[in-house]
């Protein structure tokens, strides 16, 4: 027993370490730039379009607090042809630019050259003195150029070059064109010189403990910095980008709802499908049995969604009855944190008795569904008969005989039912306006907020695995036919 | 029991999930919503099947299909011009000499600028007549299903959505199939132990694999992310391209390993996991919550199309039925016939391709019917939650949470409520009544 369990808890640490690198691909491949969203939310709205040298430093300065300027994990994989100080670069646009460009033509030294010339010719273009006549033509010489920085296009980069030129001569300046001809040849060497073969040959690079998978998992243990970062094994998902709160006290304050409802609809479920499920196989192929596995087949296709939004139709509804508030976990114009216990239950319980409506039945009908067939699947074997042989009243067979063994599947179920109660949250806890985690997904969503859909993604994948885990050991310990030796 | 030369398990199954009534009613269903979906064009169209104006005769919902901008030119008697632009015509307020309608006589998309803001089926329904005047609509014409806020026709939307709904129901569980049963089968068949190699082509295999991935999706990740951004096609097709470079160099290597092994370290035998592997990756998979799962996936790809709604699906849930094939597999592969297959030097391609497979494949099925469901389910979902398919996409589910922003508009959470249910149902039941046709221990 004790070498299952052992062995159990060894299979375990890698599943969670697989989710943990499952979260942390998806947190780094989102689209959005965190960058730039969080510098929008710090720098005001007027200085957004300059490029100044104070939205540089503050994008600069959350790019070392996130670690986005270092290696992705421990070792990378890279080609011959790739460079080693991308991470570097401020913007995410021109980073995926440069490994496009490196990708296509396999010479990093020449790409470099390209792209200090370009710099060279936007600080040009920026220190040219401005009067009412060019300040147009400046601005679009600027704006080409910039978006030049985030290409990787040969093409558009030449159809951009072109423009430049057009631009440049109308301005008549020496200077621009000069610059603009080694902008020019520069791009030229890049596409003359390509060894693209370089790409093709593996090269594995060792980083350290200084990486982003590291400070996201383990923070700042081992790495010999300070970024305050403890790391998601002690608690730390980071700051949502919504808001800049720390993503884990979001959810504490959130997680207390959806569990709530969880445990309430899944007790209600079997308190309900048990009894059900025993009764309808005393009384097998009766009329109420059939009605019975009619309705709960019914309820088992019914999407939550649709009865969800029915319920609230019907009763929460002042046209229909008015028996129940439309949404939300209390009045906030009325409601106060420091009433008593009994006040608050008093006064939330009504918002709270049509959601667990929803939630329960969608889990009774899929616990009295598996409690229906693991007690005819027990009825069915020997030690049963045996028992009926003896005489014993059917009630007893039932009750004393078959209960326990049947209900075996509902232990596993009590792993399952947890993930589903989360995930099927998402859906009701938005249509209930009930701010748990579902919710906060669903808004972190919207807003792609990917701390937060991460740190979700996370801990319910890190809860089931537990309680996976649980219902085996359980399980281990319940059940004396299943040998668990090799 | 028939005893005839043509008697097949296929026939004796039919002929015992003909017997499940509620089955084979519902396998009726799903036959019909297959014909509305496929019909839905001319199901519910607001351009007329066949209408004669002004002596000409046209076919708008047809030559729409073929050609969304027809502009035609009439000629009238005195030398004067009529344009007729299929796209901007109110067929409804011509005065027509005859008209054909379709069924539901309007689009998904098509907004009635006369019955807007939640226009209820029994409220006083109106439109433009050919006199130019407002007035009450002729039966023919009326929403049955009543209509949203834009004045879009809810029968229309559910007819269309029928389309949308089976589609990733259906593709979606091809994909997890495509996936889940030659995964289950490998791993139920080989199970740990079963196959040997020698331990340099184990490693070399290995180390093709890593070749083969870094060509495909490090030195081609340029080529791939361009291609997607040209169309999906072209980047599906250069997808397409790594999976093959992936192929070949498992291949490549496998069998250089498997010819280049000498010395005796090297020779010696080691055993692939094949089911650790996929045991490990279905474990994985599954204590994952697949809707937290699928609206990540979605979060990050930030992209709305069918095409990733199918996809992510698809990947995320052929774990059900790799397990099912898997536990047949295990079965199977004890039976007596596979072992003569075996002592007769059948290879193993063909044995569980040829012998095993198609006998492990009917709790196989009895999953795909089940997750045909549960894939309608999420799509719905996911539409609700307006997080699935794009807006201009009409489905059940972004009906329903129409109906969701108003109350009064009780038709807006009915019918499509209702139509979700009835397929799921139905796929349902075909599941139930598949499992215990195909299962000859249940029989009595």
């Amino acid at each position: 027993m004790l070498k299952y369990i052992v062995r159990r808890f060894l299979i375990f640490i890698p599943t969670l370490v697989a989710i943990s690198l499952l979260a942390f691909v998806i947190s780094i491949n989102s689209p959005a730039d965190p960058v730039e969203q969080l510098a929008r939310s710090a720098t005001s709205e007027g200085n957004t379009n300059s490029e100044s040298s104070a939205t540089e430093k503050i994008k600069n300065e959350i790019r070392e607090r996130l670690g986005l300027d270092l290696p992705v994990f421990y070792f990378s994989v890279k080609t011959w042809a790739d460079c080693d100080t991308l991470n570097n670069i401020t913007s995410k646009a021109q980073r995926e630019s440069l490994t496009g460009l490196t990708r296509q033509y396999g010479n990093w030294e020449i790409i470099q050259k390209y792209r200090i010339t370009l710099q060279h010719f936007i600080s040009d273009i920026n220190s040219y003195p401005k009067d009412s006549t060019s300040a147009e033509i400046i601005n679009d010489l600027r704006f080409t150029s910039l978006s030049m920085q985030e290409t990787s296009d040969p093409v558009i980069i030449d159809s951009k070059m072109m423009a430049l030129k057009t631009l440049t001569d109308s301005l008549e300046q020496q200077n621009l064109s000069h610059s603009l001809t080694t902008l020019n040849k520069s791009f030229d060497a890049v596409k003359s010189n390509s060894s693209t073969w370089l790409n093709y040959l593996p090269r594995i690079q060792l980083n350290g403990f200084n990486n982003q998978y590291h400070i996201w998992i383990l923070g700042d243990l081992f790495t010999g910095k300070t970024r305050n970062r403890k790391g998601v094994l002690r608690g730390d998902f980071g700051n949502s980008y919504a808001d800049n709160q720390p993503v884990i006290n979001k959810i504490k304050q959130t997680f207390l709802y959806s569990f709530v409802l969880v445990v309430i609809s899944i007790i209600m479920a079997y308190a309900i499908s048990i009894p059900l499920g025993i009764y309808a196989a005393y009384k097998a192929d009766s009329i109420f049995d059939n009605v019975s596995s009619v309705i709960i087949f019914m309820l088992f296709s019914l999407p939550s969604f649709f009865a969800g939004t029915w319920l609230l139709y019907y009763f929460a509804n002042p046209d229909h009855f008015m028996w129940f508030p439309t949404g939300g976990v209390n009045d906030p114009a009325v409601f106060d944190e420091n009433w008593s216990l009994w006040k608050k239950l008093m006064h939330q319980s009504p918002y709270f008795v049509l959601p667990v409506i929803t939630y329960t039945y969608s889990s009774f009908a899929f616990t009295s569904r598996i409690m229906k067939v693991s007690i005819l699947d027990v009825l069915g074997q020997d030690y049963i008969r045996t028992a009926r042989a003896k005489g014993l009243s059917e009630y007893t067979v039932l009750t004393k005989h078959a209960l326990k063994n049947a209900m075996l599947p509902m232990i596993t179920m009590f792993a399952n039912i947890f993930p589903a109660a989360v995930g099927g949250s998402v859906i009701l806890e938005t249509i209930f306006s009930i701010p748990g985690m579902g919710s906060e997904i669903y808004n972190a969503v919207v807003g792609t907020d990917i701390p937060m859909i991460v740190a979700v993604f996370t801990i319910t994948g890190f809860l089931t695995v537990i309680g996976y885990l649980f219902s085996d050991i359980l399980y281990a310990f319940i059940d004396p036919r299943i040998k668990y030796e090799n | 029991m028939k005893t005839s030369d043509n008697f097949s398990f296929g026939k004796y199954a039919w002929e015992q999930f003909k017997k499940k009534k509620t089955a084979y009613l519902s396998f009726y269903i799903i036959v019909s919503l297959f014909i509305v979906a496929l019909l839905s064009p001319f199901l519910a169209n607001h351009q007329p099947l066949f209408v004669k104006y002004k002596g000409i005769s046209y076919f708008p919902a047809f030559s729409t299909l073929v050609n969304s901008a027809k502009i035609d030119t009439i000629q009238l008697a005195q030398g004067k011009f009529d344009v007729v632009n299929f796209n901007d015509i109110d067929w409804r307020s011509k005065n027509k000499d005859f008209v054909i309608w379709a069924p539901i006589p309007y689009s998904p998309n098509f907004t009635d600028k006369y019955n807007r803001d939640y226009t209820s089926p029994t409220d006083n329904q109106r439109y433009k007549n050919h006199e130019g005047k407002i007035d009450n609509i002729p039966f023919r014409l009326r929403h049955f299903m009543g209509t949203d806020k834009l004045g879009r026709d809810v029968a229309a939307g559910i007819v269309h959505g029928a389309k949308i709904s089976l589609l990733v129901g259906i593709f979606s569980m091809l994909l997890a199939a495509l996936i889940g049963i030659p995964l289950g089968a490998f791993a139920g068949y080989y199970g740990n132990s079963e196959v040997k190699v020698s331990r340099f082509q184990y490693w070399m295999t290995a180390f093709g694999l890593f070749i083969g991935l870094f060509v495909a999706f490090v030195s081609r990740s340029q080529i791939i992310s361009s291609s997607f951004q040209e169309s999906i096609l072209s980047g599906t097709w250069s997808f397409l391209v790594s999976l093959f470079i992936i192929m070949v160099a498992y291949f490549l290597f496998s069998f250089l390993g498997k010819k280049l092994a000498i010395g005796s370290f090297l020779k010696k035998e080691v055993d692939v996991p094949i089911d650790a592997f996929v045991s490990r990756t279905i474990e994985i998979l599954n204590s994952l919550p697949s809707l937290i799962l699928i609206i990540t996936i979605a979060a990050i790809i930030n992209e709305r199309s069918l095409v990733v709604l199918v996809l992510i699906i698809g990947l995320t849930s052929w774990t059900g039925i790799a397990r099912f094939m898997r536990a047949e597999m295990l079965k199977i592969k004890e039976l007596e016939y596979i072992q003569t297959a075996k002592v007769l030097g059948f290879s193993d391609r063909r044995i569980i391709f040829g012998h095993a497979l198609p006998n492990g494949l009917a709790p196989v099925f009895t999953s795909v019917a089940f997750g045909i469901a549960s894939a309608i389910l999420t799509e719905s979902g996911l539409s609700f939650l307006g997080i699935g398919v794009p807006d201009d996409i009409i489905t059940w589910g972004n009906l329903l949470s129409l109906g969701r922003e108003e109350f009064e508009a009780s038709w807006l959470v009915i019918f499509p409520g209702l139509a979700i249910f009835v397929t799921v149902t139905a796929y349902n039941l075909i599941g139930e009544g598949l499992r215990d046709a195909l299962d000859p221990k249940l029989k009595k």
